[in-house]
């Protein structure tokens, strides 16, 4: 199973964009494991996931997560603005996809 | 200079300032200790509502409706009211909790600290500690006491200057005695510093900060002008797709809940309320349209008047989240950010609605908040009634702040949907073509 975690400022807007990734990878058959957490709940949570993904307006904690990220060894990164803004969750699945590959 | 090198050398001026806010330790602390009151100060808030709710004072007799209040008034005076305790305790156990410590001794040596450091006379009756002094009052002694308490706590832990317990004590004793000496101290440290100031004029050190820094500060951060100033960085920083809400916040929020509180003391005791800016008129009277930019009325402007397939887009998918005020899809999707063409109404209307809800509340013609804390998820309208003690006014200019932001947004609205419409157009041509 794939476990990919979102991060925003409350994990609100992160969450809007977990249910699009379901249902991208529903569509795909895929057994994944995706939720969104509140800022301060994500580096705890770090440790469950096999990637981590912060929404592009609290791009500035991408530094403080790297820290921990590369303690547990997962990768990370900044949602795309374009695919953030039409919830495009089949983009973002897929970009989580390729930093797990590439890890 | 080009406009892409202008906003390349912004973003880069303005993301390190976001990292610093959003990252600083007592900064992090403080939002955390918000964060750990919340729960309590929705509570104490929904009974505020429920202690107050509209027609109830004519239905009922003068005595029962005051009974009925009398029952009903403990749940905010023991949350709402005292919120600055639950941040302290909030603050202090981040604080240590961060630094590898037990974050709990860290959360009661702050709430010790700021009760040592608490008037405890009331007109020459000693053993009380005056309500006042532990509601909006204490609120800055009390996020200070508690930044304060947890780092000589910690300082005291990392001297190692504890007790060691022989093997084969049970860790939760050996805890207990390895935080008596690091408390001991620091609530010494407080002891002195309370004596020092019982020398001095202010005769408190309460009265101290109250007057040098409070007072002053939430006399400034309740003016107009200064929140002009808070709404530009916040419409600023989200228009290069930083989160201006969260970083602006972090620094007023003591403010903020401070005018809140002293606004919720008048509510409760029917008399004046003091304050037009207070937490409430910045999350439900200028964010809380559909979150920052009030994005509802713009989502209603899409709807409106869009032709191209995008606008339509953008406007479907950002309704639902919109009514809840969750605007990142219309902010990323627009998109706003970067966006030269939508940077005057994005910066412009929401000062407009600012200086107009303020002078609607100043000529009395809105009631102002009452100190009830409404969570910012509650849609507009409800929440403008909410947060204004049930008064149907305050919906009313939540709706006439939505005109006003239809109204300066609508030109650029009109230029943008013209422009994708245009291109859509030259593309399906094209498609058709071949």
């Amino acid at each position: 199973m794939t476990n990919i975690l979102l991060a925003c400022s409350a994990g609100m807007s992160t969450s809007l964009l977990v249910s699009k990734m379901e249902e991208a990878a529903e569509a795909k058959d895929m057994d994944v494991r995706i939720w969104a957490v509140a800022q301060d709940k994500a580096e705890t949570e770090m440790e469950q996931a096999d990637v981590l993904l912060i929404g592009p307006q609290m791009r500035f904690m991408k530094n403080k997560y790297s820290k921990t990220a590369e303690k547990i060894g997962i990768p990370l990164d900044v949602i795309d603005p374009v695919a953030y803004g039409r919830v495009d969750g089949e983009a973002v699945l897929n970009k989580a996809l390729e930093l797990i590959d590439k890890k | 200079m080009n406009n892409s090198k202008f906003m390349d050398l912004l973003e880069r001026i303005l993301m390190p300032i976001a990292e610093k806010l959003n990252n600083n330790r007592h900064l992090t602390a403080l939002r955390d200790g918000f964060l750990v009151a919340l729960p309590l100060i929705i509570f104490g808030s929904i009974f505020v509502v429920i202690a107050n709710l509209p027609f109830l004072d004519q239905l009922l007799s003068e005595e029962a409706y005051t009974a009925y209040q009398n029952a009903l008034n403990p749940a905010s005076a023991a949350t709402l009211s005292i919120m600055g305790l639950f941040v302290i305790i909030g603050i202090g156990y981040k604080l240590v909790e961060h630094a590898g410590g037990e974050g709990i001794y860290g959360g009661v040596v702050s709430l010790a600290g700021f009760l040592i450091l608490t008037p405890q006379t009331v007109e020459e009756t000693s053993g009380v500690i005056p309500t006042a002094s532990i509601g909006a009052e204490g609120l800055f002694l009390g996020i200070l006491t508690a930044f304060l308490g947890a780092e000589v706590y910690r300082f005291f832990v990392n001297r190692d200057w504890t007790i060691k317990m022989p093997a084969g004590v049970p860790g939760a004793v050996t805890r207990s005695f390895s935080a008596l000496i690091p408390i001991a101290m620091t609530l010494f440290l407080f002891l002195i510093i309370r004596i020092l100031f019982g020398l001095t004029p202010f005769d408190t050190v309460q009265n101290f900060i109250y007057t040098v820094l409070q007072e002053p500060l939430t006399v400034l951060g309740g003016g107009l002008p200064a929140t002009i100033v808070a709404v530009l960085l916040i419409q600023l920083f989200w228009f290069f797709g930083l989160h201006g809400q969260i970083l602006v916040n972090s620094v007023l929020d003591p403010i903020w809940y401070t005018l809140n509180n002293q606004n919720l003391e008048a509510f409760q005791a029917g008399e004046e309320l003091p304050n037009i800016v207070t937490k409430q008129f910045i999350d439900t009277f200028i964010v809380g349209i559909g979150g920052s930019g009030m994005t509802l009325a713009v989502i209603i402007g899409i709807f409106l008047i869009g032709r191209s397939r995008q606008m339509k887009q953008v406007g479907r998918v950002s309704a639902p989240a919109g009514i809840f005020n969750v605007n990142e899809p219309i902010i990323f999707g627009l998109p706003i950010i970067m966006n030269p063409l939508v940077l005057v109404p994005w910066l412009v209307a929401p000062v407009v609605v600012a200086v107009v809800v303020y002078f609607s509340m100043a000529a009395g013609f809105v009631p102002k908040p009452a100190g009830i804390i409404v969570p910012w998820t509650t849609p507009p309208l409800l929440s403008g009634f909410l947060a204004t003690g049930n008064a149907w006014q305050g919906a009313a200019i939540q709706m006439v702040s939505m005109f006003i932001v239809f109204f300066i947004w609508w030109p650029f609205l009109k230029i943008m949907d013209k422009q994708y419409y245009e291109s859509e157009q030259q593309e399906d041509a094209a498609a058709s073509k071949e």
